[in-house]
């Protein structure tokens, strides 16, 4: 209060020198600067995806500096993976990407799986994928859906969520949890798919391919939301390379690269020599490549392509074991090893350091949000306060994978 | 045409009759239409959240309000102004006090005084007001000093923000709003909203003005878009940017202040939709007033000792004209509605680019049309 | 290229501060004790020379690791008297990973930074220096990622002791 009454008061004295001076009013009106406000946004903000703060400096509508402060969803994920043991980890993992808990399941487990050097059962790694890509489908919906959100429109938001339900009936008929499903596990899988459920995922595939095109045409070749999104955020070839970006953000920069098919893991090299699927990448088709529209429409796509791959496994599975034989109390030997998978933001990595003890001497979880998070600093300087939103949203963060 | 607080005045002669001295009468009469004047404001609100509610649900696979008070949920609305009015009166620390609780109330007052130029039916009205749609437009823009007080007092910056979006966006839409109403001011010759419905009486009462000119479509459709600027209804909704601003320039308000700004915003939103029945489509005049007026239409007045004053003989035909004048409006709240719940919201460079480069110029186009294609025609 | 193809360009690159490799390798059956070391190869490297390293890991046509995935620290035991750095790196063009490993002595754990290098490990690195209380030299800015800014110890240390209080809030 103190402040901004002084500020004024020196306001006016100025201005009235200035008349009593005659004629200087012009030369102060040309002077008045004003001052660069400093706005919180966040950490509680509808459009942050989550408890983050970006400290923007604008002048006026245009963000002239910002700064994200992340912190507020630490967990100490990784202190808590050296001290409880191996198997006890599982759910910690389902914690830190929320919205895929699945893929955080199976990075963590293949992680392990490469220290142990164990074999995975068939059965159990098509059940892997299958969960994997549907759990991409989930959480691309809420990016897609929430994106909407930001920009303004409220109904695709709904229409998201009625199919990302159904996604969550048929996890919780596998294994019980919507969100946080503790099921792909060092080994294999939790549980055997019941029966009936191969049928419901074929028949909720089926549904979501003729609902896709509806939701591309409402949303993304929306004109209001092109304006928005198109040639906004742009993130140039080298800017995400030196930024260290994994996932949908390199690959709307026109970067073709995908763990899935270059660095194969599970099933996928299997897949993608079938012809499976394809990885979309950014082709710069409403403006300039790397925008926030490309972000979103490589994510638009990926989801149809999850469909194929799981179309795939529905139709390549057999019988057997879902789970290898492991003791209850595991003792993995001595090594470490870094497993970096595709998760639905990006590379999620766990470099895992055993010292033979049924402790963990070090897990470290490599979160794509965060790295991705960083290119903020650079891109929001520059843009509008609605562009900022527009950009925080495609960069499609988890502030559980940021803080972890 | 007789005034219409002369209505009011009629009621209370014939329930009080020689009790009480005549200004008294003329007095309570002004209350009477005072108060009749915030009823409509507030029941055209609680309708007008029941129907935002229903529509958006319907758009999003859901079914909105279904519980309370039976039917479809029609006393939802009901419901949440008892809940409104029971909340904590909160002044933010630090924000101005007088302004903060005073930029509601000049909302109100101001979509208050445009609602008076709206008339009820063709004899029943709060007042004849010659300029019309002129008063209408001029009452509706003072809403946005109420916005950028509440911004302001506030003390949040994100208010700041909204209330600044809101000031820019509404003087840039004003000028294509004000233009683009000439093309029926033209045609109609007047801006009195009750001359201009009658002007479109024939044809059974399909004589619009949208059917008589070739730019009265363009026009409505500038208008139209006008408007949702200036009622800050999406996807111009950037001063109440919900995702951005979490509510802008509403952010710090709650319970019976934060539903004054929202009374508002329906009603101005009826305004809009009704100067359009009126200037564009017809007004009171359709089908439905055409028979009415046929059978009941020589049964409005009757004179009695030399003073003409309104019968209730003629009731049917008021009940028509009304339901014309009120369907029309609601259409236009709904597309209000329809597109708010579709389109994404614009950035607010987008919205005064549109505004200054695109909506003035074609609205000026078809004024310069509009009298062109007049002064060929006559 | 596998790592036995990395790690060979790289000796012949004469890439600086490069120390060795380290390839997993089963139990040695004369030695009861040890149960060998399973899991990823790595390439061992000073940490003082680690920013010229990373460079001709990024620039070099064979190797072209353009993507720093990740870089943190481990800490292997409390009476151990060295921190571990862990620099993951991944080809775009090549399509292969390299892990890197540099030994720190925990009583001063000072490394110049590789922000020059990768954008990326801006915050890789102030994560590892407020986690493990390791300098990175000519950070552009050392601020707190995780941890508020007023955070006394480092918490991914193996002898850190967590404090009985913060701000008054008990954190028994």
């Amino acid at each position: 209060m103190d402040e901004r009454s002084t500020a004024t008061e020196q306001l006016e004295a100025r201005v009235r020198e200035a008349q009593v001076a005659g004629g200087g009013e012009q030369e102060f009106m040309l002077d008045v600067r004003t001052q660069d406000m400093e706005v919180n946004f966040g950490p509680q903000h509808p459009a942050t995806h989550g408890v983050m703060r970006v400290l923007m400096r604008t002048d006026g509508e245009l963000c002239t500096g910002a700064q994200p402060h992340l912190g507020y969803l630490h967990r100490c994920a990784e202190k808590i993976g050296e001290n409880v043991e191996w198997l006890q980890y599982l759910p910690y993992t389902d914690r830190y990407d929320y919205l895929a808990a699945m893929n955080n399941n199976l990075g963590y487990s293949m992680a392990v799986e490469a220290v142990l050097g164990i074999e995975i059962p068939r059965r159990a790694e098509m059940l892997r994928v299958i969960c994997a890509e549907l759990n991409r489908i989930g959480s691309h919906l809420i990016a897609f859906g929430t994106y909407g959100l930001d920009i303004g429109a409220f109904t695709p938001f709904f229409y998201a969520f009625r199919e990302r339900e159904w996604m969550q009936a048929l996890f919780e008929k596998i294994c019980g949890a919507r969100l946080t499903y503790s099921y792909i596990r060092i080994g294999g899988v939790f549980n055997d798919a019941p029966p009936g459920w191969l049928e419901e995922v074929a028949l909720f595939c089926d549904t979501f391919e003729q609902k896709w095109p509806e939701y591309y045409d409402l949303l993304i070749e929306n004109q209001i939301f092109i304006k928005r999104t198109a040639n906004v955020g742009i993130i140039p070839h080298d800017m995400a390379l030196d930024f260290g970006l994994t996932g949908p953000m390199l690959r709307a920069s026109g970067i073709d690269f995908d763990l899935r098919r270059d660095l194969p893991y599970s099933l996928y090299g299997e897949i993608w020599k079938d012809g499976a699927f394809r990885i979309p990448v950014g082709k710069g088709e409403k403006g300039h490549l790397g925008d926030c529209w490309d972000r979103t429409w490589v994510r638009m796509v990926e989801m149809m392509e999850s469909i194929k791959i799981v179309r795939w496994c529905l139709a390549h599975i057999e019988e057997g074991p879902v789970l290898g034989d492991l003791p209850k109390t595991l003792r993995v030997p001595p090594g470490e090893a870094y497993v970096g998978i595709e998760n639905p933001r990006g590379e999620l990595g766990h470099y895992v350091v055993s010292g033979g003890d049924k402790v963990a001497l070090r897990v470290r979880v490599r979160g794509p949000s965060f790295t991705n998070l960083a290119v903020l600093e650079d891109l929001l300087p520059g843009s509008l306060v609605g562009d900022a939103i527009a950009i925080i949203g495609s960069t499609d963060i988890v502030v559980g994978e940021t803080d972890r | 045409m007789e005034s219409g607080t002369n209505a009011f005045l009629e009621v209370l002669r014939m329930a009080f009759g020689d009790l009480a001295p005549g200004w008294v009468l003329v007095l309570g009469s002004t209350l009477l239409a005072v108060g009749g004047a915030l009823t409509l404001i507030a029941v055209n609100a609680l309708f007008a959240t029941w129907l935002e509610r229903k529509v958006s649900g319907h758009i999003q696979c859901r079914f909105g309000p279904m519980y309370v008070g039976g039917w479809h949920g029609w006393a939802q609305s009901l419901a949440d102004g008892i809940k409104l009015i029971t909340k904590e009166d909160l002044v933010p620390r630090g924000g101005d006090r007088t302004l903060f609780m005073f930029a509601p109330a000049l909302l109100l007052a101001a979509i208050f005084g445009a609602m008076v130029a709206f008339p009820i039916t063709p004899q029943i009205y709060f007042a004849n007001v010659d300029l019309g749609v002129y008063f209408i437009l001029g009452l509706s823009a003072l809403t946005t000093i109420g916005v950028v007080m509440a911004g302001w007092a506030s003390n949040s910056k994100w208010s700041l923000y909204g209330a600044m979006r809101e000031a820019a966006q509404v003087v840039a839409y004003e000028v294509p709003l004000g233009i683009s109403l000439l093309v029926p001011v033209m045609v109609a010759g007047t801006f009195n909203l009750l001359d201009a419905s009658a002007e479109q009486s024939g044809w059974y009462g399909m004589h619009w003005f949208i059917f008589r000119n070739p730019f009265m479509i363009p026009a409505l459709v500038l208008f139209f878009v006008a408007s949702l600027a200036e009622t800050k209804r999406a996807p111009f909704d950037l001063p109440e940017a919900e995702s951005e601003l979490v509510a802008g320039f509403m952010t710090e308000y709650s319970g019976i202040r934060w539903s004054f700004f929202f009374m508002e915003e329906y009603a101005a939103m009826l305004l809009m939709s009704a100067v359009a029945a009126v200037f564009f489509l017809g007004g009171f005049e359709s089908p439905l007033t055409h028979f009415a007026n046929a059978l009941w239409g020589d049964k409005l007045f009757v004179t009695a000792d030399g003073v003409t004053s309104l019968s209730l003989a003629g009731l049917p035909y008021h009940l028509a004209a009304g339901l014309t004048l009120i369907l029309k409006a609601l259409f236009g709240v709904f597309m209000m509605m329809w597109l708010r719940w579709t389109l994404p919201r614009i950035r607010i460079d987008q919205v005064m680019t549109m505004g200054y480069k695109y909506l003035t110029p074609l609205s000026l186009l078809c004024v310069l049309g509009a009298g062109i294609w007049e002064a060929i025609r006559s | 290229m596998d790592f036995q193809g990395i790690n060979d360009r790289l000796l012949v690159l004469h890439a600086p501060g490069l120390l060795g490799a380290d390839e997993p390798r089963p139990p040695d059956p004369a030695d009861k004790k040890d149960k060998g070391r399973s899991g990823d190869p790595y390439v061992l490297v000073d940490p003082q020379q680690l920013v010229p390293f990373l460079e001709v890991c990024r620039d070099d046509e064979r190797l072209r690791f353009e993507l720093l995935v990740d870089l943190t620290a481990t800490d292997p035991a409390v009476d151990d008297e060295q921190l571990w750095i862990n620099v993951a790196l991944l080809s775009v063009t090549h399509r292969h990973r390299l892990s890197i490993k540099c030994q720190l002595p925990k009583a001063d754990p000072v490394l110049p930074s590789t922000t020059p290098v990768y954008r990326a490990s801006q915050w890789h690195e102030r994560e590892c220096a407020e986690m493990f209380g390791i300098t990175f030299a000519g950070h552009p800015d050392p601020r707190h990622m995780l941890l508020p800014d007023d955070w006394v110890g480092h918490p991914l240390r193996k002898d850190y002791e967590f404090p009985k209080e913060y701000h008054g809030i008990s954190c028994e």
